[in-house]
């Protein structure tokens, strides 16, 4: 051994910063369980050992992340003072909880840490747990150590997934046990308040057979004056014949770079469906993937999203027939104004050996303004012979003879255009008509519009 | 050929251009790519300083680029363009009458039926065997007209200024690692020009074949269609079987002036072993109309993606493309069309059929620069998919910054119907036969579109690739 590598400077590797390091990594981890410990060193890894995405990445070609996201420039966030107090919490997130339909249980946070958890009598009773990651820990080693950044999302599936892993701060848990079914939504809303900073939470859902449950998952925060980075990674799995939504609603302020990974794993004759609302952010990268793993597995997944100013949305989807006998049927529709710009990739995968396969998938823009832009990558990669698959993918404009028809009927220009779109736009909405949030999203919309 | 036909009927998945010529060659390079073949293919060609260093530019060019990493699978090809020759002359003249074509030579090309065809309805026939055109000619009446369809060589010989206008515009060496290949080392191939308000009504045609085992072959052709001309070009390609690899790198250009229309048929039937990586492009001017009518039935890997630049305001682009991947075949096909100007329409009409443990992946992109007012697209892509060990893929990309556009893209991906076999099979089919026809009734919107003899010719290759494909 000599001692030539001392003196040779090292260059970091990539993404390591004066903030994101392995010192913070022992911070976070410095009261964790062994396990847990483990698992954050080795996403760590993980996370070094992984170059950054660049557009030289065929999943990254239209997203360039240098020019979108600066890692070195982003703190850690401080520590956020509030009282589990619905009066005491900031006004944007007590304004959209107001809005909300009744709920089997709420729980809200503020800066990526649980402040509140409720959840209907009976329902603990029955032993579903709703809880904050951190207190999962504590309380249910066993379910999180053998789930958690380990079946769905384990670090190796990419840069942010390790980093996520590594440093995630709190997070949700939410287990159904076997034959429980939930009437209303569980309703989960966050608030990021702070600038400048790096957020990483997880979501974790296991839905036991037979059971029942959605989830919806709003993400939301005041216009940041720096760029702040939230990243979210969601694992959900739905086993034997369970029935689980899960429903995200990103309405953050300008100035977020929004980054979630989402990857739901379908089991035998199980349901397991998504829908993601993309309004808010300055850029907003969603990695979502389905994997049908058990013969009768079916997943319907639907994405909503409207741009305006210069934000850039990138979808990045993947529908993953393992098991034969499974479906699966996406819809992505989005409007786009202003100089804002969507990325839509979608790849439909069959399997070798999963005949019988129905999968569609389905991209449709509308381009509501001159410099506005939409780039969109329907992929098919089939294996098996006995499949039915079929995608399709449109760009176009506001159809002129239906707001001509309208204008006809007595409506203003302005008003046949909202209609128009509303109507193109809540296709997606009315295939999932969870109550609360087709008003809420609607809502959403028609504020985006009154700016057209 | 009548008798050859009762003697394909009984072979199986029989490869029909599978026979070997005795080698016989003036002269060839060493192995492999490096300047000393670009300046000895030169030199074999005589050709003005300016050519020279533009295939020595593009020499570095190739050299600088990495092997792409998409597509199909290349990583056995550094080896193979190690070992193949990368010029090979057959002869030492152009023949412009057949009488004077070497016997070997000619032999091969009855196999394939050209002066048959030349006897029948062409109006031009170039044939490309190895590195160079060994035969060419040109109906009179055509040549009356101005019309010219020289091998490449010739066209920088005789139109010098023409040739050297258009030239590397259209597919600048730069454009990608395997165009930079054919730039430094091109030969062989057509240069073709058709003067304005010209219209031919039969197809030129040129056929291309690769006779020398671990041979290269990177034949470049040049078309100018000018104002308000009309015509047809028709390619076929073929090789016999060898053990070891051949290369095909092929660079097509095509300018199509304002109000002409052009169309551009390619029937691909390289044998098995071939790797062919060819760039194809048009760029079409005001009111102009390009088609691509591309057919990839043969090679072990094929890249291919005709593509339409269109720069002039209605100006019309169209790809037809037909891919058959059987057993061990991969084909890489697609097409790209480019709206750069308002009014500007195109049409993707894609159809594959993967059999065995083929693969055909279709690739696409469509793109609507900002400013391409009222632009509309049409992109349709269906696979068929005859065994469970084939694969099919489709990769579409849409780039809209036109917010005045309409652009569609659909696939759809599915198997031969067991009600339709079973319905036809009722009705006194075989199982074969019932495969053969709904495979051909798949295909039949873009073999409606072929000349007659190549419509056939399609019809015969796919039923022999079906045989043995039920079960």
């Amino acid at each position: 051994m000599t001692d030539t590598n001392s003196t040779t400077a090292v260059a970091a590797p990539e993404g390591v910063t004066e903030i994101l390091n392995r010192g913070l990594l022992q911070t976070l981890a410095a009261f964790d369980p062994s396990w847990l410990r483990e698992r954050r060193a080795h996403a760590w890894d993980v996370y070094e050992e992984t170059p950054l995405p660049t557009t030289r990445l065929e999943e990254w070609r239209y997203t360039d992340l240098k020019k979108k996201l600066d890692l070195d420039a982003l703190r850690w966030p401080g520590k956020t003072e509030c009282a589990d107090d619905f009066a005491a919490c900031p006004q944007g997130l007590r304004e959209s909880m107001l809005e909300d339909h009744p709920a089997s249980g709420h729980l809200w946070g503020i800066d990526g840490q649980v402040i509140h958890v409720d959840l209907e009598e009976g329902l603990a009773a029955k032993g579903v747990i709703l809880m904050s990651l951190r207190e999962a820990v504590k309380a249910h080693p066993q379910l999180l150590q053998r789930h958690l950044a380990h079946d769905a999302l384990p670090a190796e599936y990419g840069k942010f997934e390790a980093l996520n892993a590594a440093l995630w701060t709190d997070g949700i848990l939410l287990f159904v046990p076997r034959g429980v079914r939930l009437d209303l939504p569980v309703r989960v809303t966050r608030w990021v308040d702070q600038a400048g900073v790096a957020f990483f939470s997880r979501t974790l859902i296991i839905a036991e057979p037979g059971s029942q449950v959605s989830f919806v998952d709003e993400m939301l925060s005041r216009d940041l004056n720096e760029t702040s980075l939230v990243s979210h990674a969601v694992e959900v799995i739905a086993q034997d014949g369970a029935q689980v939504q899960y429903v995200s609603l990103q309405r953050l302020g300008k100035g977020a770079f929004y980054q979630a990974s989402q990857r739901t794993l379908a089991q035998r004759d199980s349901t397991l469906d998504t829908l993601n609302v993309s309004m808010g952010a300055t850029t907003a990268r969603v990695d979502l993937n389905a994997s049908l793993l058990g013969s009768g597995a079916n997943s319907d997944m639907l994405g909503l999203y409207f741009g305006d100013d210069s934000q850039h949305f990138d979808h990045n989807t993947s529908q993953d027939h393992v098991a034969p006998n499974t479906s699966s049927d996406l819809l992505y529709k989005g409007a786009l104004d202003g100089h804002s710009r969507s990325v839509f990739r979608g790849v439909i995968r069959v399997h070798r050996g999963a005949q019988k396969t129905d999968a569609y998938q389905t991209n449709r823009n509308l381009l509501l303004s001159d410099h506005a832009r939409a780039d969109s990558l329907p992929n098919l990669e089939i294996e098996a012979d006995d499949v039915k698959c079929s995608h399709g993918a449109t760009v176009g404009q506001l159809d002129a003879e239906s707001r001509f028809y309208l204008m006809s009927r007595g409506l203003s220009r302005e008003q046949a255009e909202r209609l128009v779109v509303m109507g193109f736009l809540g296709e997606v909405l009315s295939r999932l008509p969870l109550g609360g949030v087709v008003e809420k999203v609607t809502r959403v919309i028609e504020e985006k519009l009154r700016q057209v | 050929m009548p008798q050859n036909e009762t003697v394909q009927g009984l072979g199986l998945d029989e490869y029909k251009y599978d026979f070997v010529d005795e080698e016989r060659h003036v002269f060839r390079t060493k192995p492999g790519l490096n300047e000393e073949v670009v300046r000895q293919v030169s030199a074999q060609k005589n050709e003005p300083e300016w050519m020279l260093e533009f295939r020595l530019k593009a020499l570095k060019i190739y050299e600088s680029k990495p092997m792409p990493t998409w597509g199909g699978d290349l990583s056995d090809l550094e080896r193979v363009l190690d070992e193949i020759y990368f010029y090979v002359r057959p002869q030492d003249h152009m023949e412009h009458s057949w009488d004077d074509v070497p016997e070997n030579i000619k032999n091969t090309f009855e196999r394939l039926g050209i002066p048959e065809a030349e006897q029948k309805i062409l109006a031009g026939v170039g044939a490309q065997y190895e590195s160079e055109m060994v035969y060419h000619s040109l109906k009179k009446e055509w040549e009356d007209q101005g019309v010219i369809f020289d091998s490449i060589e010739e066209g920088l010989k005789n139109h010098p200024e023409l040739f050297r206008k258009y030239f590397g515009t259209v597919i600048p060496a730069a454009d990608n690692k395997f165009a930079a290949m054919n730039s430094a080392v091109w030969s062989g191939g057509s240069f073709v020009y058709i003067p304005k308000g010209v219209e031919l009504k039969t197809p030129l045609q040129a056929y291309f074949r690769v006779n020398q085992e671990k041979m290269g072959q990177f034949e470049r052709t040049l078309i100018i269609a000018d104002e308000g001309s009309h015509a047809h070009y028709i390619e076929g390609c073929t090789a016999p079987v060898y053990s070891t690899e051949s290369f095909h790198s092929g660079v097509i250009e095509i300018i199509v002036h304002r109000n002409a229309r052009f169309r551009y048929t390619t029937i691909q039937n390289w044998s098995n072993n071939m790797y062919n990586l060819v760039t194809q492009r048009a760029v079409v001017h005001e009111n102009a109309s390009m088609e691509w009518l591309d057919g990839n039935l043969g090679s072990k890997l094929t890249m291919k993606y005709p593509s339409c630049f269109l720069v002039g305001e209605g100006a019309h682009g169209e790809i037809l493309s037909i891919a058959l991947a059987g057993n061990g075949q991969h084909q890489d096909t697609g097409g790209k069309v480019i709206h750069a100007a308002p009014r500007t329409t195109s049409s993707i009409v894609s159809k594959s059929i993967s059999r065995g443990t083929g693969r055909a992946s279709y690739r696409g992109l469509l793109k609507v620069y900002d400013g391409a007012k009222g632009a509309r697209s049409n992109v349709e892509c269906d696979a068929l998919l005859i065994n469970d060990t084939s694969r099919t893929d489709t990769f579409p990309y849409i780039e809209i910054e036109e917010r005045d556009a309409n652009v569609g893209h659909e696939a759809t991906v599915s198997k031969v119907g067991e009600e339709q076999l079973f319905y036809l099979m009722s009705r006194g089919l075989t199982e074969e036969e019932a495969m053969a026809l709904i495979v051909r009734g798949f295909i039949e919107p873009i073999a409606k579109e072929l000349p007659l003899e190549y419509a056939v010719e399609l019809n015969r290759l796919i039923e022999m690739e079906m045989e043995g494909s039920v079960g």
